[in-house]
């Protein structure tokens, strides 16, 4: 787990309710520990993260602690904020009567659905292009599964779709004008260039892994096998597993060793299943995570001696 | 009187015409052809098909609403005939 902290960025998925925030929290204090200025992003609409730092956390960075930042992007939020930024940009360019109509045009575009999960998406894509240059390390607690497996596809596709765009906008300057001065296709070929980096950064195992989170029971095991099989798909590296509330093998209790038997059988698949992956357990701990105190408990389980020993 | 050089540019206009007349109609046509693709991919959503990149062609729509123009001109309609896209 310890070489997860030399990356660029580090996603947390799974299953829901298995410890994805807590995990990555963890982890990102684990990493400021090291050294690193990380920041700490939710994507999920549900955030939590202001719950276990027991801070608000808005849409910018907050400093949460030492060398550790927090956000949380909000999509709705989001694609406002993309389209005031278009109205202020073509704001010189036109003259009043198409300013009117452009404008009422993208008050429509942008109340389509699906135009806050692209939002999301393009402020994602920023972070990972290393935009903000503040930060050695971010680390994304993401929505359950399925839906940031479609985020991650989503530069492949949009990557496509835009080039075909720029094609055909091309083929069609190649007879009528030169194309060099069309601002239709510099603002799509931008565009390309950026949709290009965000890809190439999210698919270099150098630069960002995927920690996939679980705990050892049927559900949760199934959507992993499942996730790595996407993730292998899209060409996103799957950095590791983290196996997350253990229960303590000695009690006297017979529910407890009812369930600490059927658990010794699902860590077993686990190790068999995902040999080809690094995996770490995480203990359930006698109280739940919230508060930094409790954290730094967890990170230290995670990530061990993340603190640079001082000479 | 007409003069030399008005009676030379029409012979030329004449001969260009004869010779790329044809061809320069057809450039014409494949490059409305290719506009009204580029349109249609640019505002599918109008049409009622989803549209990954809408977010991402906000800022080139005031460059398109001219090309919108002439595109409903040259269908035969005097106005536009999208309600949601009201160029004039």
């Amino acid at each position: 787990m310890r070489n997860m902290l030399e990356k660029k960025v580090l996603f947390f998925g799974g299953k829901g309710g298995v410890g994805k925030t807590t995990c990555a929290s963890a982890t990102a204090l684990a990493a400021s520990h090291a050294g690193k200025r990380v920041l700490l992003v939710s994507t999920d609409p549900a955030h939590s993260t202001s719950d276990i730092f027991e801070r608000e956390i808005g849409p910018e960075p907050v400093e949460l602690l030492p060398n550790l930042w927090g956000l949380e992007i909000d999509g709705a939020l989001e694609s406002q904020r993309y389209v005031a930024n278009v109205k202020e940009q073509i704001k010189g360019l036109f003259g009043h009567h198409i300013l009117k109509e452009a404008n009422k045009q993208i008050d429509l575009a942008a109340s389509m659905p699906g135009a806050e999960e692209m939002a999301l998406f393009d402020r994602i894509g920023g972070l990972i292009r290393g935009e903000d240059t503040r930060f050695d390390l971010i680390v994304f607690d993401t929505a359950p599964t399925g839906h940031t497996l479609r985020l991650l596809r989503m530069p492949e596709l949009m990557e496509a779709w835009i080039r075909a765009l720029s094609r055909s906008r091309q083929a069609m300057l190649g007879i009528e004008q030169d194309d060099k001065t069309d601002p239709v296709l510099i603002s799509l070929t931008d565009r390309l260039e950026g949709l290009r980096e965000f890809r190439a950064r999210l698919l270099s195992p150098r630069v960002s892994a995927f920690m996939l989170v679980l705990v050892a029971e049927r559900l949760p095991i199934e959507e992993t096998a499942r996730a790595i099989e996407q993730l292998n798909d899209a060409g996103v590296t799957v950095g590791g597993l983290v196996v997350n509330r253990i229960l303590p093998a000695s009690s006297p209790d017979p529910f407890l060793q009812s369930r600490h038997t059927q658990e010794v059988v699902y860590l077993d698949e686990i190790d068999r299943r995902f040999a080809k992956h690094s995996r770490v357990r995480v203990p359930q701990l006698a109280s739940d995570v919230h508060g930094v105190k409790t954290l730094e408990a967890l990170s230290e389980i995670l990530i061990p001696h993340a603190q640079p020993s001082r000479p | 009187m007409i003069g030399v050089v008005s009676i030379r540019s029409n012979i030329r206009d004449f001969f260009h015409g004869a010779a790329y007349g044809a061809y320069e109609r057809e450039l014409r046509m494949q490059a409305a052809e290719l506009n009204d693709l580029f349109l249609l991919l640019c505002y599918m959503e109008i049409v009622g098909l989803p549209n990954p990149a809408t977010l991402y062609l906000l800022d080139v729509y005031p460059y398109l609403l001219e090309q919108f123009h002439t595109w409903h001109k040259r269908m035969g309609m005097e106005r536009s005939p999208l309600g949601t896209l009201p160029c004039c």
